[in-house]
């Protein structure tokens, strides 16, 4: 399936039109988000790329995981990873989200967010900066127009890996639609 | 679903269930509110708390002294420098030591550049709770330039970690001085005129907040909320007066207050202490002492205090902001209890005065009272 | 308008008291009984201490018992008051002062997610913090956070 749409012409077309217009979600998990606002006003302007912010996960292209994730935080962003249409691109902010970061020994924050929801890129620092944040988008501009970024084909594939740890951490977790 | 302060009816069929939740921009913070409205109007509401929570009292009891001051700091994520403070002064306290005066003068200037970029950010937050951007977009820049002085200090832009038990981390030259008193000049002069011919002199933002999440003298009182929100009711409290810490007891300035307690004396009232505080830090940087910052406490991985408790508070940009610390003479503290400032407010204030706010000014009431959610989450 | 060592003697005169302290400037420390908490909570918001900071809770595992503190403030006399109490560690009960401070609620319904205190009176005890907590309460001092972790969670593996 993905060699498929990684030779065809039209894919390219839409490639490159895409890394041209992402729309992030405002959501604000944790306690990275607090480099977000001055990513996004005028010293270091994240609009003259192309990227805005979105209200609703419906009309949202890119999940940001700015730091830790609460359990109770956890169900609240699989819903709405699953609301979101396709294709869809998820980063992990900070170091939280690639091995448990400052708090590893918390019982309530998860420790590999990997394990949960595909993510696409992760970006280093407590908390990064924000020129390492537009650093990070450039890379993820690059990954999509090569065809890299393909997070939200390896959630339908491998479906059962992802809900069976979700079910280990949270128990048991509806599914809405 | 409780029935507070009365609604019109209690049929079910009349009312609908509003997530005001965490996924939502005019939230300030990973925090919901479920209400129930009928018409227009909020009949019955209660908090959605713990999205948060990451055990940070556990965690301290785990770590020795001194291996808590990076973690302190990131229990409230706009003002870091309090919590640093507080810890500091609860184990001075304890263990009773004394801290040189050069030492409480720099911590006292640290305090005060965090209360200015606090109350920039915050007037920036309501601004965009009613939908004016530009305040926004002009504010964070303006805060942008104090952090940027933290980063010439310290070494960090958002979390310092400068300030620990004995005194400061490293002194401060003369050269950084000078460029704190050129940035209180920028600010004076450039950016506080353009905040208030685009905020303060705009008719319909006035329209919008005058009237708005007006919050009584006896309410205020017997929730124990302490900050802009008490003295916009016509009292002069304040912590730096009250029970002074730092360098206050050597400084000269004004407490301002407010008559009328809604959302505008409010936001006034963070403009005015803006100016206050710039006239703080000038005193504090003309009449610096000499001397040592810190005292010498030998080896840090064997910090030891004797048996003992201490409640310590501090003013922080919302109100008081306290710890509860205990200690049973070992290499760890036994307990080390947070109060954060918007305890009263986020928890029991939105079951006893959000009934009766219209739906759009739900988000004015939620960022002019100041609620943090980190602080109760921990 | 009082001083420490006045409110120290109308403390010992009119209520009942286990232990009266000056820790320091400001700040003083007093422990009841259980059954004489409420009326001297009463008698000292009547005497100006209308400011309720909040309620803490300590384990002392070695005694077997739990301590409830809760700091009062008075913006008069400008002296901090920590009141404390102690109860029993297998039978944590205690009565609600949500009719004195009805904010105190909250902290009461704080207090029974984390040690599992129960309060008299207080009904709302749903869990407000935590979210589907089934082992024990998680502030207790043999509670081991380090392998509840291990047991749960799995580490990230590094190669090279």
């Amino acid at each position: 399936m993905k060699d498929k749409f990684k030779s065809s012409k039209w894919q390219e077309v839409i490639n490159w039109a895409q890394k041209r217009s992402l729309f992030m979600l405002h959501y604000c998990t944790g306690c990275g988000a607090i480099e977000l606002p001055p990513t996004m006003t005028s010293r270091y302007d994240m609009s003259r790329f192309g990227i805005g912010p979105a209200a609703t996960p419906r009309q949202a292209d890119i999940l940001l995981i700015t730091g830790y994730l609460s359990t109770k935080t956890l169900r609240r962003v699989i819903y709405t990873y699953e609301q979101m249409q396709d294709p869809k691109f998820v980063m992990g902010f900070g170091s939280c989200t690639i091995n448990g970061g400052m708090y590893w020994d918390s019982y309530n924050t998860i420790k590999q967010l990997d394990k949960y929801i595909p993510v696409d890129l992760y970006i280093a620092g407590c908390m990064p900066r924000p020129e390492a944040i537009l650093e990070g988008f450039m890379e993820l501009k690059n990954k999509i127009e090569t065809g890299n970024a393909d997070g939200y084909l390896r959630y339908k594939e491998d479906y059962d890996f992802y809900k069976e740890n979700q079910e280990k951490v949270l128990g048991e977790v509806k599914r809405r639609q | 679903m409780k029935n507070m302060n009365g609604g019109n009816t209690m049929d079910k069929s009349k009312m609908t269930e509003m997530f005001f939740g965490p996924n939502h921009p005019g939230v300030p913070g990973n925090y919901g509110i479920n209400y129930y409205y009928e018409g227009d109007t909020v009949v019955s509401a209660e908090p959605n708390a713990g999205h948060l929570h990451r055990g940070f009292e556990k965690l301290m009891e785990e770590r020795e002294w001194i291996k808590n001051t990076p973690l302190v700091c990131r229990i409230c994520v706009m003002e870091p420098d309090i919590n640093e403070m507080v810890y500091a002064m609860g184990y001075e306290a304890i263990g009773e030591i004394e801290v040189p005066k050069r030492a409480q003068y720099i911590r006292s200037i640290i305090l005060e550049l965090a209360r200015i970029q606090a109350h920039i950010f915050s007037i920036g937050g309501n601004s965009a709770a009613i939908g004016l951007y530009s305040a926004m977009q002009i504010g964070v820049l303006a805060r942008d330039y104090i952090l940027d002085i933290f980063e010439e200090i310290t070494g960090g832009r958002v979390y310092h970690i400068y300030i620990r038990p004995g005194g400061v981390r490293h002194d401060i030259e003369d050269e950084t001085f000078d460029k704190i008193l050129d940035l209180l000049d920028d600010l004076e002069n450039n950016r506080m005129p353009e905040f208030q011919k685009l905020i303060f002199e705009n008719p319909t933002a006035q329209k919008r907040w005058k009237g708005t999440a007006v919050l009584k003298q006896e309410d205020v009182l017997r929730l124990g909320v302490t900050g802009p929100a008490l003295r916009a009711t016509g009292l002069e409290h304040d912590v730096r007066r009250l029970m002074p810490y730092g360098a206050y007891d050597e400084v000269d300035f004004v407490i301002p207050t407010g008559q009328d307690a809604d959302a505008w004396t409010r936001l006034q009232l963070k403009r005015n202490e803006i100016f206050q505080s710039i006239n703080i830090i000038r005193q504090l940087i003309n009449n610096m002492p000499d001397g040592p910052v810190s005292v010498k406490l030998g080896n840090a991985l064997k910090y030891k205090i004797p048996e003992g408790e201490a409640y310590v508070k501090v003013e922080s940009s919302r109100g008081e902001y306290g710890y509860y610390m205990v200690s049973d003479g070992g290499l760890k503290p036994y307990r080390v209890h947070v109060r954060g400032t918007s305890t009263p407010l986020g928890l029991y204030g939105v079951e006893a005065l959000l009934p009766g706010t219209r739906i759009e000014d739900v988000p004015v009431w939620a960022h002019s009272l100041g609620i943090c959610p980190p602080e109760f989450d921990r | 308008m009082r001083n420490e060592s006045e409110v120290i003697e109308l403390i010992k005169n009119k209520l009942n008291p286990l232990d009266v302290k000056k820790l320091r400037t400001q700040n003083l420390a007093v422990t009841l009984k259980k059954d004489e908490l409420i009326s001297g909570l009463n008698y000292l918001k009547a005497h100006s201490y209308i400011h309720l900071a909040t309620i803490s809770c300590v384990d002392w595992i070695d005694d077997n018992e739990f301590e409830l503190v809760y700091h009062l403030f008075s913006y008069e006399d400008k002296i901090n008051i920590s009141v404390k109490t102690r109860i029993d560690r297998k039978e944590s009960k205690f009565v609600t002062i949500k009719n004195i401070w009805a904010v105190a609620q909250y902290y009461e319904r704080d207090i029974h997610d984390f040690f599992g205190v129960e309060f008299e009176g207080n009904d709302d005890m749903d869990e407000l913090i935590l979210e589907n907590w089934n082992d024990i309460p998680p502030m207790r001092k043999d509670f081991n956070t380090r392998e509840y972790v291990d047991e749960k969670y799995e580490w990230r593996e590094y190669h090279g």
